[in-house]
């Protein structure tokens, strides 16, 4: 059934978009390298920057055509939807997450910065997917049905968005710490100045902010160069934690030392990006405002599509709601991203706490989807083959 | 979070000195201490938090409802952190988290934290949404404003304004006093309209879930392919029964299995089972229909989906001319191997002489290069060997226990090896075993859930209302013309509560609109 020659050039085009979100990667950093901020705290980048950073936008944009070839290929090799098994999957995961960053964040936002680590998400993402590669094949059963075109699209979209809102989160709680340390410094250093101290509460707490809002950035670029941003924050942790969490992950799921390491100067490197990164990123309350926005983008789209699941399992087995784990864990996902939205609107919780909230619900969002997939019994145990 | 105490709070919260005793809160200030710490936002957002963790939990742990093989092993130590932990876990009742008394009382909490926030909520939103716009003031402190001089008439201008705003779906009120002529209009109720709806939502949720559990019935059924039975209580091997359902609830009609069919890819992973049955009334077949997975069957208002399936080869044991045993005998999978096993209680009137028959087929048994007999990787039967180890005693078959679970003590007293067709005598010819054919049995599920509708009904309005609560977001305009000489000076301003990057553009386009009318 499954088309030979299809499956193989999918597999080609699957690994030429892999190799130019890389480059595009690379690329990103490389002009976030080359980022200069002027005393006034304008920043522009020097013109081999700029000249990269356009390289790097093509090169993704090739990705994606690439990406989608080998999306579409795969759905004929295999004559269904190119989204049954982890492997299919993971790869459309990646896809839509970097439209969504070229498009929404650099096009419609002007985010160009926040794209380089979007696309890194993409890139591992896909490494997930070509560890759990499966041939193109037909699908059991169970999977037999039209709801897979709805549930389980509604599901990946949402989770390449919630994939993209999470970059924005991290991003935001690195930047918030930065203006936050900056800030108190030159309270102290203006020890008794009205503005020092109306900044250390000020911006950072966002009490007064109504909801969605679009805060005043103008004083947070005014009170300290943007470097100093970089220096307020430490150097030695941000490539650290993020490699031995990796390091941990990888040997403890795959025992292999080798790919461990390798993954974990990957990580390293990225958390050392985000440490470079800091005074070329959007102020902490537009990245915040950024996080809201795709969050509140994907959260109807997960609701629709746990509850798409629910009609969908009544269908083949017999009940809507049977605490599966799979159904469990979309559920706990559900209630924390719904916690976040309610957190934002919370006195005492907007800010770091909401994002942290928001970080653990993209935590709870990799469980239900790799860990309930792999290691735990399940009626969606199925979805690993 | 550390706060900077200041002296106001700190004299606040300092008790008074000399004079009374604290007092002691009386159970009514209890319970309305209690009722506003419920009500509060942090509260509900801590309970949506414990909801989450018992979630997390019930995913690592097994849940003895769903999977309660696993959950078996971790108890015995084969899987999970061992005995002890296990003992530890069950005590805490975490192998059956949405059935513990806890998560109950947190649903419940829940619920009542949502009233306590709703209500307040509703009668703000009716008394606000029921007010007309209400007149601007000092509009050229709003953060949007526009002003521009016009040569037409103060009327005209304002006329003009109603209609751009109305086009553009704002409630609209004209103001005309003492001197201040004023169009005011507001647009946005559906964010906290949306907002209601999707939080009362839930309670149609936990309604229908409620009537489900208690009005519906599920039954599991497994029958050979020829073989039948009837929508009764004691049709079924296991059933689910709520406490509103009634044993005269159940249709009665006779459901006969006509045929099951597999039918498999190329790389032998299953392609599709069907069962085809013929569902009968008073006596007479009323429909024929498929069964399959994902295409459950309706009748009558019980659903019949297809569950599992197996192998059901039809065996005779004879003690001599007596016929002990004339059945059909359900075989279901072995996960990692291509067989198939079962057990047959072949005779059981005597406590200590019962035979009992363990069953294992292989669909594919062939004999590899050298001869000797293996197991094929072929699902089909196209080569099926049954094989049959007679146990005989005490074997316990007349306690309640699953038929695979007798005394195998002293391990089988024989062996028979057959093909389809074939007999064996054991026991040196007191026994003897026929494996007649071979059949399939199918697995079904026969369930009544009423809820249903009402669960489809609040999925959508969760849906529903999530949209515009998200989405929609409320903000004022109003048009202010003073006049000036024949002609007027207008104002157009205007205030978001919400989503205010939005508004800026919004307003931007309604003064343009507004300009534009004006002029034309």
């Amino acid at each position: 059934m499954a088309n030979e020659a299809l499956a193989q050039s999918s597999n080609t085009w699957f690994n030429v978009a892999l190799l130019a979100y890389i480059v595009a990667m690379v690329a990103y950093f490389f002009r976030l390298a080359f980022t200069r901020v002027s005393a006034d705290g304008v920043i522009a980048g020097t013109a081999v920057g700029r000249r990269v950073g356009m390289f790097g936008t093509a090169v993704a944009v090739v990705g994606v055509g690439a990406h989608t070839a080998s999306v579409v290929m795969r759905g004929l090799a295999a004559g269904r939807v190119p989204w049954a098994n982890m492997y299919e999957y993971s790869s459309l995961l990646a896809l839509v997450a970097v439209v969504v960053g070229l498009v929404v964040v650099q096009q419609r936002m002007g985010y160009g910065h926040l794209v380089g680590f979007v696309l890194a998400t993409a890139v591992l993402s896909m490494t997930i997917g070509l560890l759990l590669y499966t041939p193109a094949g037909p699908v059991v059963p169970a999977l037999n049905s039209y709801w897979i075109k709805i549930h389980t699209s509604a599901a990946m979209a949402s989770s390449s968005i919630f994939m993209v809102a999470f970059v924005a989160t991290a991003l935001y709680l690195v930047k918030d710490a930065a203006e936050r340390r900056v800030a108190e410094r030159s309270a102290a250093s203006f020890d008794g100045s009205t503005v020092g101290a109306a900044h250390v509460g000020g911006p950072a707490t966002t009490e007064q902010r109504p909801e969605g809002y679009e805060a005043d950035t103008e004083l947070d670029t005014r009170v300290a160069s943007p470097l100093a941003q970089r220096e307020a924050l430490s150097p030695v942790w941000f490539p650290v934690v993020p490699g031995l969490v990796v390091v941990v992950f990888v040997l403890a799921v795959w025992r292999a030392p080798v790919a461990a390491i390798i993954a974990g100067s990957v990580a390293a490197l990225l958390g050392t990006a985000a440490w470079y990164a800091v005074p070329y990123l959007p102020p902490a309350a537009k990245l915040d405002n950024l996080a809201y926005r795709t969050i509140a983008f994907a959260f109807p789209i997960w609701t629709f599509a746990v509850m798409a699941g629910a009609i969908w399992a009544e269908e083949a087995w017999g009940r809507y709601w049977g605490w599966d784990p799979k159904e469990t864990g979309s559920f706990f996902t559900w209630v924390l991203y719904a916690s976040y939205l309610h957190a934002r609107s919370t006195h005492g919780w907007r800010g770091r706490r909401a994002a942290w909230v928001a970080v653990v619900a993209f935590v709870a969002l990799m469980i239900t989807y790799y860990a309930v997939n792999l290691w735990i019994v399940g009626l969606h145990s199925y979805a690993k083959a | 979070m550390t706060e900077t105490v200041t002296p106001a709070s700190q004299q606040r919260e300092d008790p008074p000195s000399g004079g009374r005793l604290p007092a002691i809160p009386g159970p009514i200030e209890t319970a309305r201490r209690l009722w506003r710490a419920l009500r509060r936002m942090s509260t509900a957002l801590l309970l949506l938090f414990a909801l989450a963790a018992a979630a997390v939990v019930a995913t690592v742990v097994p849940q003895a409802p769903v999977t309660a093989q696993s959950v078996e092993q971790w108890r015995t130590g084969e899987a999970g952190p061992g005995p002890t932990a296990a003992s530890v876990i069950d005590a805490l009742g975490l192998f059956d988290v949405f059935g513990s008394w806890w998560f109950g009382l947190l649903v419940v909490l829940l619920f009542v934290s949502l009233t306590g926030c709703l209500v307040p909520r509703y009668r703000a939103f009716l008394r606000v949404a029921r007010r007309p716009p209400a007149p601007g003031r000092n509009l050229g402190r709003l953060s949007n404003t526009r002003t521009f001089a016009t040569d037409v008439p103060p009327a005209e201008v304002l006329g003009a304004a109603q209609r751009v705003l109305g086009r553009r779906r704002f409630r609209v009120r004209c103001i005309d006093a003492d001197g201040a002529q004023q169009v005011a209009a507001e647009r946005g109720h559906l964010r906290e309209g949306g907002s209601l709806v999707f939080h009362t939502a839930f309670y149609v949720l936990l309604a229908g879930a409620i009537i489900g559990k208690v009005y519906g019935f599920t039954g599991q059924v497994s029958l050979p392919e020829g073989g039948s039975f009837a929508d009764t209580r004691i049709a079924y091997d296991a059933a689910d029964a709520g406490r509103g359902w009634e044993l005269d609830d159940h249709r009665g009609f006779v459901v006969t299995l006509d045929e099951f069919d597999v039918s498999y890819f190329d790389d032998l992973t299953p392609r599709e089972f069907v069962s085809r049955v013929t569902i009968s009334e008073q006596g007479a077949p009323v429909r024929t229909a498929d069964i399959r997975v994902n295409h459950p069957l309706r009748h009558d208002g019980m659903v019949l989906y297809q569950l599992a399936f197996g192998m059901a080869p039809h065996v005779v044991v004879r003690a001599g001319d007596r016929v002990l045993y004339d059945d059909r005998v359900l075989l279901s999978p072995n996960d990692d191997q291509n067989l198939w096993s079962g057990t047959a209680k072949v005779k059981f009137d005597d406590p200590e002489r019962q035979i009992a028959l363990d069953l294992v087929l292989a669909p594919d048994a062939r004999l590899d290069s050298e001869g000797q007999p293996t197991i094929g990787p072929d699902p089909r039967p196209n080569n099926p060997v049954l094989i049959g180890n007679v146990y005989f005693g005490a074997l316990g078959l007349q306690r309640p226990i699953p038929a695979s679970q007798f005394e195998r003590g002293s391990g089988p007293v024989d062996t028979a090896m057959l093909r389809p067709g074939g007999n064996a005598a054991l026991v040196e010819g007191n026994l003897s075993v026929e494996f007649v054919d071979l059949a399939y049995w199918s697995g079904l599920q026969v369930s009544h859930a009423p809820g249903r509708l009402l669960l489809l009904l609040g999925a959508g309005l969760i849906l529903a209302g999530l949209l515009p609560s998200l989405y929609s977001y409320r903000r004022r305009v109003w048009v202010d013309v003073q006049p000036e000489g024949t002609g007027s000076r207008v104002t157009v301003a205007g205030v978001a509560l919400q989503r205010k990057g939005v508004f800026t553009d919004e307003f931007d386009d309604i003064a343009t609109a507004v300009d534009r009318e004006v002029r034309s």
